[in-house]
């Protein structure tokens, strides 16, 4: 792939165009700044993410245009950070739009601590935290479930990890989409996906997966901050994670089925990887079922951590469970139905989002209640070593970007450049003296995971506020993290 | 020359060669392999015939990484090396079956990497030329 001819156009300080040429059946815009256009340009080899994006944008049935955010960089198919939203009767399903690890996903649980309450025992909760939370390749949960309980699990979500005691229903509340997705079906799901999972409901995973203990820096907008419970000082936690072996499972089974619908139905495909069905087929809908299905299962990943989260806060400083709950939840690699404005009219939508969030704008019904009048809160995390962000939803980004916005700070850097560059030894050396204390599991996780092998998180976050897809609420800064 | 990693900004690019596709597929599985978890760890102590199919070359290497992803779970095992027993091409599919050794999951004895979430279709090649076979992918990590 190459971006030789890709004509690149400025239309906004923090918005570039790529007007519609050739086969694009829509343009394709990226919200970021000038640097992050260069990064692009240059750093465009044989993956390119703008072309990926152009790929994208030729998708029949794509609406408005193929979305990139400022953390983009290459996938597979689509690039990271891509938002595809397609009619529903004339587009297509994904299974690249979605990814191998579907609903992975943030939630961010706000505490009653503060800086004062964890100054000293910062060790003791990195450890107890290591102890609480399967993480890492070859782990598996304390949970063992057969395909009975893995078909409730892919129906029920989030509700049945609370059912089985972990958590509460007023964590539901404030999970995307009350943490269940309606019109999963198990059955199509394959037996070797749902075998895959028997042991891993209740684990992190490894990569960039992680929990990590934060403070509130800096808040931003008050009203907002207001909203979601957060003052300076004041402890949130963070967990990224997905759906496990059992989204990357159906992920894999639906990569043959829609190849095989993309030549039964004649889509033309620019790359392979980009493989999709029409979504009326019943190739497009057997997947969306299963994907249905494997969200609901991320759901409840998410849920059984949360309560080993709480656990591990228990156990290392004797915080109540109930000192702890959940801000919010949101899901990066999804794809769903929505209602949006296209010319004037409300439409519904099959919205893609690789490595893209949700961020509605104030007033959507999706939001709970309690945050209506200042949007969806969007997590957005950053890396070990410098900050997370929470933003809200706007309605220029209901307007702009179906509601969507970015989904973390981006690499910059490849894993294996990252392994020679940055030794784990000097890595945790260096968060040491910033003040975050680290575990990992995997050899060369902290390497890999370096804070310098991503885009730098402050640019990231500017030019998404500076476009006006989402507005910042608060910084977090990092003090335990524990890696897969 | 052995498997390869390739630069990738969010994951990592897998090539493997081989004299014939067989050496190809075998030499792509010990690369993901290697990637996941020390291979010298995990003894040979059991094994596990998997198979895999494709309606090319490209798509059966694919098939065949996600198959061995997929045996690590169900099986909870770790693998030492694969051999390749039989490949064969009928009515447009290629099959191919194999042979995997390892052992149980043992996190005090296995030193373990990166997990691997799935191969992808993400930068495909199978090409056969006068050195042999070249197998390429992205594998989402």
């Amino acid at each position: 792939m190459t971006t030789a001819k890709i004509n690149l156009v400025r239309r906004d300080q923090y918005i570039f165009e790529i007007p519609k040429s050739g086969e694009m059946n829509v343009p394709a815009r990226i919200y970021t700044d000038q640097a992050g256009i260069d990064d692009l340009l240059e750093s465009a080899g044989e993956w390119s993410a703008l072309q990926q994006l152009v790929n994208v944008a030729c998708l029949p049935g794509i609406q408005r245009a193929a979305l990139a955010m400022a953390d983009i960089h290459p996938g597979y198919g689509f690039p990271i950070g891509g938002v595809g939203a397609f009619d529903p009767t004339d587009g297509v399903i994904s299974v690249a739009g979605v990814g191998f690890d579907i609903n992975c996903g943030v939630r961010t649980l706000r505490t009653m601590l503060t800086r004062e309450d964890i100054a000293g025992k910062e060790d003791r909760l990195a450890d107890k935290l290591m102890e609480h939370v399967p993480a890492g390749l070859g782990s598996t949960g304390e949970l063992r479930l057969d395909e009975k309980e893995i078909n409730n699990v892919l129906e029920k979500g989030a509700s049945y990890a609370v059912g089985l005691g972990y958590g509460t229903t007023d964590d539901l509340g404030f999970i995307e989409s009350s943490g269940k997705l309606e019109g999963a079906d198990p059955s199509a799901v394959s037996k070797k996906a749902k075998q895959r999972q028997m042991k891993q409901v209740g684990t992190l995973g490894s990569g960039n997966h992680y929990v990590e203990v934060q403070y509130v820096d800096e808040i931003f907008d008050q009203d907002a901050a207001e909203a979601y419970g957060l003052q300076p000082g004041q402890i949130t936690i963070m967990l990224h994670t997905g759906s496990r072996a059992l989204g990357h499972q159906i992920g894999t089974d639906y990569l043959q089925t829609l190849e095989a619908a993309s030549k039964k139905y004649r889509i033309p495909i620019r790359e392979r990887e980009l493989v999709c069905a029409p979504i009326n087929s019943p190739e497009g809908k057997a997947y969306y079922s299963a994907v249905m299905a494997g969200a609901n299962c991320a759901f409840a990943n998410r849920q059984v951590l949360t309560h080993l989260i709480r656990e591990a806060f228990e156990d290392a400083l004797g915080t109540p469970e109930e000192d702890i709950e959940t801000l919010y939840e949101i899901a990066h690699n999804t794809v769903k139905f929505e209602q949006h404005e296209i010319d004037g009219a409300m439409k519904d939508v099959l919205v893609h989002r690789k490595g893209a969030t949700r961020a509605f704008g104030p007033g959507r019904p999706e939001i709970p209640p309690r945050y209506q009048h200042v949007g969806q809160p969007v997590l957005v995390g950053g890396t070990m070593g410098t900050s997370s962000y929470i933003l809200r939803g706007t309605d220029f980004g209901m307007d702009e970007t179906f509601g969507s916005a970015l989904h973390g700070a981006g690499r910059a850097m490849s894993r294996r450049a990252a392994k020679k560059q940055y030794p784990a030894k000097s890595v945790t050396h260096r968060l040491r003296e910033l003040g975050v204390t680290v575990r990992a599991h995997g050899k060369h996780a902290i390497s890999e995971e370096a804070p310098g092998a991503y885009k730098d998180i402050e640019a990231v976050i500017n030019a998404m506020h500076g476009s006006g897809i989402v507005q910042k609420v608060a910084r977090l800064k990092p003090i335990v993290c524990l890696k897969g | 020359m052995p498997w390869e990693l390739l630069d990738h900004q969010a994951d990592v690019g897998l090539q493997a060669t081989g004299n014939s596709i067989e050496d190809a597929l075998a030499d792509g599985v010990r690369g993901m392999l290697s990637l996941m978890v020390d291979p010298a760890t995990v003894q040979p102590q059991e094994h596990w015939v998997i198979e895999a199919r494709g309606s090319d070359v490209g798509s059966l290497f694919v098939d065949l990484l996600n198959s061995v992803l997929a045996t690590k779970d169900i099986e909870n095992a770790f693998f030492h090396d694969v051999v390749i027993e039989s490949l064969d091409q009928q009515d447009g599919t290629w099959h191919v079956s194999c042979r995997l050794s390892g052992e149980a999951i043992d996190l005090a004895k296995h030193e373990v990497d990166s997990d691997v979430k799935a191969a992808t279709y993400g930068g495909l090649r199978a090409e056969q030329s006068d050195d042999g076979w070249l197998l390429r992918c992205v594998l989402d990590l």
